[in-house]
């Protein structure tokens, strides 16, 4: 199936990214969010991408005011009606997914594909909000997405093979990297890192090793780009503590955050978004 | 702080994660090694880095680090058949994934 229209419901900062990769690669994207000061802010954010991308040299003037007409702002589904491929990347809540997936299935055309950028919640729930399970698929960004070349491919208990091979073309087409991953929690990539990450802060306490040390000895023992503690503060402390939580639920206890998390979490240092994290952060 | 440790603890837990994903059929060995790669920035994969590391030495690290640590370091099932196959890696020309001679 091909896409000529798409669409991102969730103007916050991963919303703006897979806005800003969409519209990058020339494809019309409507951005939706339930007010227009959260849209007005995504729509910021991915000026400032392109602006930045200007100012390297990489773009000019004009072909950002072209890439930035494609990006098409609204509070309202009433937009969606020529949709082919909608992503929703609203907070990771599963009562919010369902509702938003509801109001998907009623605005987008019959045959498009509604897809998920969950990172741990179960595609075949949501899917269970729609009328058209065999068109739900998780199609999961790595932060930043406009840098992560990673899409991971998740189809739903009831998805069609032709569901998961337009998504797989659609990815392709902006470039990215598609890679299709059976359904479970975590899926696969969070699910190996979080093994890592979690094996990290054990050894963070059993330790005394500042986040800094440890970032430090593996950046240049394994070249990992970024050290674990500062992947982590980027994500958001309190994400890394819910998507452990769900990982521990499910696989059991090496999945089990170490205090020293859940008081980061509980003081509400929440990494680079809340000034403080393993890290500290002047804005 | 016990450097070995730390870089040890950080890699064999996501190479035995990266093994039950396997064995689970979540993803093929390449898929598994591509998807790391590129959606955590790694140099190689974990499972090219067993091939190269080679099976039987990974095996008796996994089994000091379960001994000292506990059983989420205890090695896959599937870790321990490779080593009895003789599949060790590079080395023997077959681990996760396959290598000519030349």
């Amino acid at each position: 199936m091909y896409i000529f229209k798409t669409a991102v419901v969730g103007a916050g900062a991963m919303g703006a990214e897979i806005a800003q990769v969409i519209s990058s690669n020339g494809l019309p994207v409507v951005l939706k969010d339930i007010d227009q000061q959260l849209v007005d802010r995504g729509m910021r954010s991915i000026e400032r991408l392109y602006r930045e991308r200007v100012s390297r040299g990489k773009m000019t003037a004009q072909e950002l005011r072209d890439k930035m007409d494609l990006v098409m702002p609204t509070t309202s589904y009433n937009d969606f009606a020529d949709v082919d491929f909608a992503i929703e990347a609203v907070p990771e809540n599963m009562a919010v997914k369902k509702a938003v997936f509801a109001e998907l299935d009623n605005f987008c055309p019959r045959q498009a594909v509604l897809a998920s950028n969950t990172s741990c919640l179960s595609i075949s729930e949501m899917a269970a909000a729609t009328m058209r399970p065999g068109r739900v698929v998780g199609f999961h960004f790595f932060n930043p997405a406009s840098v992560m070349k990673l899409v991971e491919i998740i189809p739903g208990r009831e998805t069609s093979e032709e569901t998961v091979a337009t998504s797989l073309e659609f990815a392709q087409s902006l470039r990215k990297i598609p890679v299709q991953v059976k359904e479970c929690p975590g899926f696969l990539v969070n699910r190996v890192l979080m093994a890592g990450l979690m094996e990290l802060l054990r050894f963070n306490e059993e330790s005394r090793a500042s986040a800094e040390e440890i970032d430090g000895v593996l950046r240049e023992a394994v070249g990992l780009p970024m050290g674990p503690f500062l992947l982590a503060d980027m994500l958001g402390l309190d994400v890394v503590h819910d998507v452990a939580r769900t990982l521990e639920t499910a696989y059991g206890d090496r999945f089990r955050a170490p205090a020293t998390l859940r008081k980061l979490v509980e003081n509400h240092h929440l990494g680079v978004k809340s000034g403080e994290g393993f890290y500290k952060y002047t804005r | 702080m016990d450097k070995r440790d730390l870089v040890d603890r950080f890699v064999f837990a996501q190479f035995v994660e990266a093994c039950r994903c396997l064995e689970e059929g979540i993803a093929s060995a390449n898929d598994i090694d591509l998807a790391m790669r590129a959606g955590a920035g790694l140099k190689q994969g974990p499972l090219t880095w067993a091939d190269s590391a080679g099976m039987d030495t990974v095996l008796a690290r996994l089994k000091s680090l379960s001994a000292m640590h506990g059983e989420r370091f205890t090695p896959p099932r599937s870790l321990e058949q490779m080593v009895a196959d003789d599949r060790l890696g590079i080395k023997t020309g077959r681990g996760f994934f396959e290598y000519s001679a030349e």
